[in-house]
């Protein structure tokens, strides 16, 4: 069983063709390259804008910050000179000169909204003029309890916070901070509260790019958004906010709605405020799709170019292949006049030359071997043409002889005569076919001599369709059997010897017949295998005539032998249609 | 069957070699700058503690945040980290390195920079280890009263102008550092709660020895004869105004005994604060009056026995140090001075 499947596994193997293999081998070739470069090529490349993706990000990030940093460092630095200035002078004795350098800050810097000094029942000592609707609720704000609760630290607030200040109403950031003051020169702790107007930081923010969905956002230490700023749509603020409070901070890659973005979460030192800068790098995610299309592209391309390449270079070499196998299969039909001409590779135009030369080399060869045939059968018909001519000679010779010691002169001349035209006709004039006529004229001639030998103890007759009269036969065939019949078949009583000739089918049978005891089937077996040559006897007429027959008209003509006890035994040749033809070939 | 088990065999005692060959925990030793020489003596008295039970990767956040965060997630990318040993740059936004490890689940010890006490409050897992401002400020003013003759209303020779007020120069560290302000403020506290008169000059010089020489410049120019203190937020700071003061003629042995020393008519107390080791020098050569030694070497035991501790590998009873509120260890500044 296993070694039959490994033989059709073989098999299978072998049956691609040329073509196949050459397709195969290319596409498999091709395919490898392919992949192997490709995916080199775009993980190399993917990698490399990845890389590129986070750096710019980190600079743009760290930019942002520092610009960021850099402002609140000169808020920071602002608030604290207001608080050093506060804590130098009593704003009893010099509350003009205190009045003023707070003043002179909201003045000269267009940031800062307003600038105020409370103390600790919230009560304002100095700065900008308060609104009148705020006063009140000052010391239960955040801003105010913060600075008083954790001092030391500057504490920035701007969820919806809404200036103090009598001249303006807009939102804005608040920085806190618990200072000492001196009044009446008692030192007492109060509040700073500078007020920055959030435009300047939007306009920090919008100096920069950050693609086209990137944006940036301030959370506080509660993860509240302070600010969004840039382009957002509400579901990626909403996602970029989890992202951001889920990852607390730190630089990664995310995806916000669908979108490739890189995230930069950082503290904002100094304010517990985080910035959150969003960068849309969805334009450059999208180059590593491209590129991985244009890779696709060249993929399919290359197949496609490598599959036709190696279809035509396939049919290139096995059609003259196929071509040549054509003609080679028109040979094993027995054409040896086919000549291929194959024009195409070298190689195949060679190899049919050398199947050129070699199919006539066999043509030549089986001429000469049809040619030395020819001759051979020839040498053998004239061997046994002649072989039949002795025994005969020699018995009429005798009967002459015998004739003339009885004076029977009438009949010495009849026999000699007889014996001449009978050589005439075998001798023909070195033709081996002559017509039915000449023939019979020739049995005619032998039964005459035979009659006179016999004493005329049989008689003979002739039946002969005279539609074959002109028909050629090979000579000397009816003879034998004739003399056969004579030999075997006369007895004491009179017999009668009778010679048909007829259309058989297409050609000519002839049948001889003679009355008498008639012999067995073993007899007529016994005769078959004397014909055939398995027995050997000393009676060569027979043999010789079914040789000779085999030998010209081959397989189909035939000797038959019947008989009929007590009543008549009939040999029977029969000449096929075809080969009556072959009178025409001359041995 | 037999080779299998051999197998095995060979396989658990290269488990059993490697694991305790693997014994050491790694921690993260995150700097805020290591180019600033206090930090970088704690450091390396860090490792020299730690040497033998932690493996440490120490990083240089090179004074920036940004960078800082990027360390301290590098530092716990891909191997594992047990602990994180983290000095801020911005100590007000530790509360989202907290709100990081409570997530990573890896305890962090903060140290030279104070987290919010609601921010370390945020998880049990997050420490501080330092010493306490206030009581930098405090020894700093003791070390001065007993200088100027430990009375407050009959100031001695120190006060060379003899109004009975101490004329101070404060050089005060970056703005809004925790440290920065509380000495500032605490030392001026210490003398006004004993009933000395002091009159300051604060100057920013942002804890660097080149600031605090550059400003000096001016300050001398202005104030040089008037100023009879100089009470620095740091060692670094103070060395720079000295270098500066040495420059302009200060601190040369006028008395002639072969020494610089308070005798001498240009010799103006300056204190620092750290102990760092060219202060301590400088103590020795009589430039520097004293330091107040912010004991990073007791800092740096605490921080590796507190590691262990938290690791589980050191018992309550082994511990050397008082853990405050869950949270804090103090440990206390120590003067030096040349007595």
């Amino acid at each position: 069983m296993g070694c039959h499947r490994e033989n059709t596994v073989k098999r299978f193997k072998a049956n691609f063709s040329i073509g196949q293999n050459i397709l195969f081998a290319i596409i498999g070739i091709v395919l490898v390259i392919l992949i192997v470069t490709g995916s080199i090529f775009y993980t190399s490349f993917s990698f490399r804008t990845d890389d590129l993706i986070e750096a710019q990000s980190r600079e743009i990030n760290s930019q942002i910050v520092y610009n960021f940093e850099n402002y609140i460092n000169s808020i920071i630095e602002t608030a604290s000179y207001i608080q050093y200035i506060s804590s130098l002078y009593d704003v009893e004795d010099s509350y003009e000169f205190l009045q003023d350098k707070y003043l002179v800050n909201t003045e000269i810097k267009k940031d800062v909204a307003a600038v105020f000094l409370f103390n600790t029942e919230g009560k304002k000592i100095l700065g900008n003029e308060l609104s009148s609707s705020t006063r009140s609720s000052i010391k239960t704000s955040s801003w105010f309890m913060n600075a008083l609760n954790e001092d030391l630290i500057y504490h920035f607030q701007a969820k919806g916070e809404k200036s103090l200040s009598a001249d303006s109403n807009e939102e804005v950031i608040i920085i806190s901070r618990a200072a000492e003051y001196y009044e009446n020169g008692q030192e007492k702790l109060g509040v700073i509260r500078i007020e920055l107007n959030s435009q300047a930081i939007i306009e920090l923010a919008e100096k920069t790019n950050l693609g086209s969905s990137g944006h940036i956002l301030f959370l506080d230490d509660d993860d509240e958004l302070i600010y969004a700023l840039g382009s957002y749509t509400p579901n990626q603020l909403k996602m970029s906010m989890e992202t951001a409070i889920d990852n607390h901070y730190g630089s990664f890659s995310t995806r916000i709605d669908s979108k490739a973005m890189y995230m930069n979460i950082t503290p904002l030192s100094r304010t517990r405020w985080r910035i959150v800068i969003v960068h849309d790098v969805d334009e450059t995610a999208q180059a590593k799709k491209r590129m991985l299309i244009i890779l696709i592209l060249i993929f399919l391309g290359s197949i496609i170019i490598a599959v036709t390449v190696s279809v035509i270079i396939s049919r290139r070499i096995s059609h003259p292949i196929y071509h040549l196998r054509e003609k080679m299969a028109s040979v094993e039909q027995g054409d040896f006049h086919a000549k291929v001409h194959v024009s195409g590779q070298k190689e195949v135009v060679q190899l049919s030359h050398t199947f050129n030369s070699m199919i006539d080399r066999i043509r030549y060869l089986m001429d000469s071997v049809v040619n030395e045939q020819r001759e051979k059968r020839k040498t053998e018909l004239r061997a046994l043409q002649n072989q039949i001519n002795p025994h005969f000679l020699y018995n009429t010779l005798d009967s002459i002889i015998w004739l003339a010691e009885h004076d029977r002169s009438e009949d010495v001349i009849t026999t000699v005569s007889a014996l001449a035209r009978f050589f005439r006709i075998s001798i023909s004039g070195g033709e081996s076919f002559i017509t039915v006529n000449d023939e019979i004229s020739h049995v005619s001639n032998y039964l005459t001599i035979q009659k006179i030998r016999y004493q005329k103890k049989f008689e003979y007759l002739f039946e002969i369709d005279p539609e074959i009269y002109e028909d050629k036969v090979m000579k000397l065939i009816l003879q034998p059997l004739v003399e056969n019949a004579i030999n075997y078949g006369i007895g004491d009583e009179q017999e009668t010897i009778t010679i048909r000739g007829y259309r058989f089918g297409e050609g000519v049978a002839f049948e001889v017949e003679n009355t008498g005891y008639g012999i067995t089937h073993e007899q007529i077996s016994h005769i078959y295998e004397i014909m055939h040559g398995t027995i050997k006897a000393s009676s060569v007429g027979l043999r010789n005539v079914y040789l000779r027959l085999k030998l010209y008209y081959g397989a189909t003509a035939d000797i038959l032998i019947s008989s009929e006890l007590d009543a008549s035994t009939t040999f029977k040749i029969i000449i096929p249609s075809e080969l009556l033809q072959k009178q025409e070939v001359r041995p | 069957m037999k080779n299998r088990r051999n197998f095995i065999f060979v396989c658990l005692c290269i488990f059993l070699l490697t694991s305790c060959v693997d014994q050491q925990d790694h921690a993260g030793l995150i700097l805020y700058k290591s180019t600033d020489p206090f930090i970088y003596n704690f450091a390396r008295q860090i490792e020299t503690y730690a040497d033998g039970t932690l493996e440490l990767e120490v990083f240089d956040s090179k004074n920036s945040q940004i960078l800082q965060n990027e360390q301290i997630l590098e530092a716990q990318l891909g191997e594992v980290t047990d602990l994180m040993i983290i000095n801020p740059v911005d100590r007000l936004s530790s509360y989202a390195i907290i709100n990081k490890q409570r997530e990573l689940e890896i305890p962090v010890i903060f140290f030279n920079r104070e987290p919010l006490q609601k921010d370390l409050a945020l998880w049990e897992d997050a420490y501080y280890v330092g010493a306490k401002a206030e009581q930098s400020g405090q020894l700093q003013a003791e070390l001065i009263m007993e200088l100027f003759g430990s009375n407050p209303y009959e100031l001695n020779e120190h006060d060379r102008n003899g109004d009975g007020v101490i004329q101070a120069l404060i050089l005060k560290g970056e703005p809004g550092h925790q440290d920065a302000e509380i000495r500032s403020e605490e030392v001026v506290k210490v003398f006004n709660k004993q009933g000395y008169t002091i009159d300051t000059l604060v100057e920013v010089a942002n804890w660097e020895r080149g600031q605090a020489y550059e400003n000096m410049d001016d300050i001398l120019q202005d104030y040089g004869n008037q100023i009879e203190v100089i009470l620095s937020n740091n060692d670094a700071m103070a060395i720079g105004a000295i270098q500066r003061m040495r420059e302009s003629g200060f601190f040369t042995d006028t008395n002639g005994n072969g020494q610089i020393d308070p005798s001498d008519e240009n010799w103006i107390p300056v204190v620092g604060i750290d102990g760092i080791a060219e202060a301590v020098g400088l103590i020795k050569e009589g430039f520097l009056y004293g330091t107040v030694i912010n004991d990073s070497d007791v800092q740096a035991q605490a921080i590796i026995e507190l590691s262990e501790f938290i690791l589980g590998k050191r018992s309550s009873a082994d511990f050397s140090f008082e853990l405050v509120a869950d949270s804090y260890i103090w440990v206390d500044y120590k003067v030096f001075t040349l007595e």
